[in-house]
């Protein structure tokens, strides 16, 4: 067990999932936006419509801006989050995943490259070396999302890797499929809404209303597709990731998804009939309510795995639920709760590893941050506040939270507890005296 | 709990897909070309506000030429950034996670700051004809925060080195300090001696400005003289600066290392020092060394790069710590995956720099030749070729895990 960092009312986890969601606004946006750029490219040049070529350079300036200060710095964000909220998980990914993350370096070198060659050339070389510099960049970055996609439904489901330990066992996995074609259809959608809004600044009408037009069409044909392959990932989802979708992610995560799909389409469809009416001001509103369906999406992301950070292997509060005997790793869980999570952490007060009646409550409280606070604050409000949930258990009997401990591990998305007997005695001191 | 035994603890269980000395070149290969670059980018940076705060026709024109550079050399230190931050999380995990949750505010605050310093650069290069009152302050602040981004990437790579404090900077009597609010360690020599080179390799970078350049007829001769022999000095003087650092660093050390004896220090040493001789050569006609500069400067900072390495395993050695002894889960199919995509990388990527390349040594229109036509038709279909292999692999795994 590493060292813990509390983020006050909140939890590292927290910041890791705006992080997170962040990223994917100029990741996803740069991987559709290239296809976009490319099309329209060609479009100029077999029609001979150099205007269009105004929109190509400002949609580029401003994806080198947006995509590569943001998008590079958040995408390097989500592992220094990951690193400090769940450093045995991010652990664990990279250990088996280095290769696989690897390789999309070597992707990511040819996008930025791509992107840099692509905007300092403009005008500078012939029409067939862009566009083909163009191509390079735009398939070059969607496979970027080929590798990625492997690891991330790897995190929702496990395929055969905990029983082969192999690479690709894990990497196409079930959800694999379905994933990576409902965020490469989604990804034009996400480009259509920059792409109007970049329009908005454009002078000639003309090419602002046809840019407008052809990005709501994109954008619509990217929604419909990306709703019906949500229904087949929902398909392929683990059964406990399934269930956890009807019984634990909040009603409002799921609603505020269909609401952004409901809005982004009207949003389109209007584009479509009325391209010139749409100011920079909506266009902006119109990534917000973006943001916030991906939002939605990537927080339920997170809490289907539940208890898990890596599924079938590793609990949320880092501690290895089940082994996987093929790497030649154990469980956890039995030599805790035989020699104690205190004696095996090594970030624990020396004289608290022997717990006595004076040190119960302080013993209780490094429990707690090692076992619970990945979910749960220990302040008195934030997320899933400690206090606030054992006032609302109501139990303030210390033999009752024992007991209440012990069934832990039958929550379909709750770990077990960890730890000797004296531990939890510890534990359940430390709760009581929350809730006085 | 022994320092040792609560290494071995520590690391990953699953243990490493491959052979640590190649984790551990790439590594070192990946933070040398890193490296570079955060030099090319404080150093090209500095220069773009000390010419526009200058006066003069070649000051102000350097300054615009840096503008540009900064925002691509930024861009590039992250891009290689990512592959040592990745090796190092493989091979000494236990230390590397431990140094970032301590200071795990400061982690986080590193990608606000540098993406604070980076919007700020790009506002000075979109804006730079403006000469307001007070314009350079962009400049200046993201020369600031880069640079402590800089020293927020030091203090996370000295405090690894420095298990047996860990358990102090932690615990605090009865709880333990998990605000990571605190730096805990930091050494100027160490830190000094990754950024003064800004200045020495921004001298080359000149130099190799000056000789891109010297073709063009759109560029002034007395211009790119001017900065290629300014270039040449620049990296000079402040490669003897840095040999001075280099000594202070060492004799900082703790002398159980007898680093001095060290044979990888030896070759970075001796390699620093040839470098500086060359340097003092190169005096005479800039743009004629450029090529030869850069290159042995690269072989320098690639042997002061394995020398920080070999620092580290002696530093982490005191704990009987040793990458080789790792536990090998060796995974050739993924291996494979990477090494292909890396080969098959460097063609596309060639490509991509030789469309640079040559189009910006013509003042006009650059005509691609049959030659680089069919290697950029090679580039995508290689690109194509990858997608369909790793799509038949995929398919053949899903139809053999779940339909049959």
């Amino acid at each position: 067990m590493y060292p813990i960092w509390e983020v006050p009312n909140l939890t590292a986890g927290i910041v890791l999932a705006f992080i997170a969601t962040f990223h994917i606004l100029p990741s996803h946006l740069l991987i559709g936006a290239m296809w976009f750029n490319v099309y329209v490219e060609t479009k100029a040049y077999r029609e001979n419509r150099p205007e269009l070529l105004e929109f190509i350079k400002k949609y580029t300036l401003f994806l080198l801006v947006f995509s590569y200060v943001l998008g590079s710095l958040t995408g390097i964000g989500i592992w220094s989050a990951a690193t400090v909220a769940n450093p045995r998980g991010i652990s664990g990914l990279i250990h088996t995943y280095v290769w696989g993350w690897a390789t999309e370096w070597v992707f990511f070198i040819i996008e930025v490259i791509g992107i840099f060659a692509y905007y300092y050339t403009f005008g500078k070389v012939d029409r067939k070396t862009h566009l083909k510099i163009g191509w390079i960049f735009a398939i070059g970055a969607w496979t970027t999302m080929v590798v990625i996609v492997g690891i991330l439904a790897f995190m929702v489901s496990p395929g055969k890797l905990p029983e082969t330990g192999n690479f690709f066992d894990g990497f196409f996995n079930q959800t694999y499929w379905p994933q990576l074609l409902m965020r490469t259809t989604l990804m034009f959608a996400i480009a259509a809404v920059y792409a109007i809004a970049v329009a908005t600044r454009l002078k000639n009408m003309e090419v602002r209303g046809f840019i407008t037009k052809t990005a709501a069409k994109w954008g619509i044909g990217g929604l419909i597709l990306g709703t019906l392959l949500f229904f087949w990932y929902s398909k392929t989802l683990p059964d406990e990731a399934s269930s956890l979708i009807g019984t634990f992610v909040p009603q409002g995560l799921k609603t505020w998804i269909i609401i952004t799909l409901v809005l982004m389409l009207v949003y389109f469809v209007y584009a479509n009939v009325k391209p010139l009416t749409i100011g920079l001001f909506p266009a902006i509103v119109a990534i917000a309510v973006l943001f916030g369906g991906i939002w939605s999406t990537e927080r339920i992301r997170e809490m289907i795995r539940k208890p898990y950070i890596i599924p079938q292997y590793m609990y949320s509060n880092q501690i290895i639920g089940h082994g996987i005997p093929s790497k030649g790793v154990s469980a956890e869980i039995k030599r805790i709760n035989e020699i104690g999570i205190l004696k095996v952490s090594p970030f624990v007060p020396a004289h608290l590893r022997e717990i006595t009646e004076e040190n119960s409550i302080n013993a209780g409280r490094i429990i707690a941050l090692i076992q619970c606070s990945s979910c749960h604050t220990l302040n008195e409000k934030g997320l899933r506040p400690m206090p606030q949930m054992m006032k609302k258990v109501g139990i303030k009997e210390m033999e009752a939270v024992e007991a209440y401990l012990d069934t832990l591990g039958g929550y379909p998305h709750m770990p077990p507890f960890a730890g000797t007997g004296a531990e939890k005695g510890a534990l359940a001191n430390y709760l009581v005296s929350l809730n006085k | 709990m022994e320092i040792g035994t609560m290494l071995k603890a520590l690391q990953d269980p699953m243990g490493i897909p491959f052979y640590p000395i190649v984790f551990q070149v790439l590594m070192v290969l990946t933070f040398a070309l890193h490296i570079i670059f955060v030099n090319f980018t404080l150093g090209t940076l500095f220069l773009m506000v000390y010419g526009y705060l200058k006066s003069g026709e070649n000051w102000r024109r350097l300054s615009k030429s840096m503008a540009k550079a900064t925002t691509a050399n930024v861009s590039m230190a992250m891009l290689l950034g990512v592959a040592p931050l990745l090796f190092v999380q493989v091979v000494y995990d236990p230390f590397w996670y431990v140094s970032n949750t301590l200071s795990a505010g400061w982690v986080i605050g590193f990608v606000f700051i540098m993406m604070l310093a980076y919007s700020l650069t790009y506002v000075f290069y979109l804006k730079r004809d403006f000469r307001g009152k007070g314009f350079a302050m962009f400049g200046i602040i993201a020369f600031l925060l880069f640079l402590f981004s800089g020293i927020i990437m030091h203090v996370l790579g000295y405090q690894l080195l420095l298990p047996e404090k860990w358990l102090s900077w932690y615990i605090m009597g009865n709880t333990v300090d998990t605000s990571g609010t605190s730096l805990h360690a930091f050494q100027l020599s160490r830190f000094l001696h990754f950024i003064i080179p800004s200045f020495a390799m921004t001298g080359i970078f000149l130099m190799l400005y000056a000789w891109y350049f010297k073709g063009r007829e759109d560029f002034d001769r007395g211009y790119l003289d001017w900065v290629g022999k300014m270039g040449a000095k620049m990296a000079f003087v402040f490669t003897a600066i840095q040999a001075g650092v280099g000594f202070w660093w060492l004799f900082s050390l703790p002398l159980e290392f007898k680093f001095f004896t060290n044979p990888f220090f030896l070759a970075g040493a001796g390699l620093g020092v040839s470098l500086l001789f060359f340097l003092n050569h190169a005096q005479k006609d800039p743009v004629k060394y450029a090529i030869p500069a850069i290159l042995g400067a690269f072989v320098t900072i690639f042997a002061m790069s394995y020398a920080r390495e070999a620092l580290r395993m002696e530093y982490l050695g005191r704990f009987d710590y040793s990458i080789f002894n790792y536990k090998l889960n060796i995974d050739w199919g993924s291996t494979a995956l990477f090494l292909s995509t890396f080969v098959m990388g460097l063609v596309i990527i060639g490509y991509l720099l030789s469309v640079v390349y040559k189009s910006g040594r013509v003042s006009g229109e650059y005509v691609a030749t049959p030659s680089m036509n069919k290697w950029g038709r090679l580039s995508i279909a290689l690109l194509l070729s990858w997608i369909a292999v790793v799509a038949g692999l995929g398919i053949i795994i899903s139809v053999k895990n779940y339909l049959l």
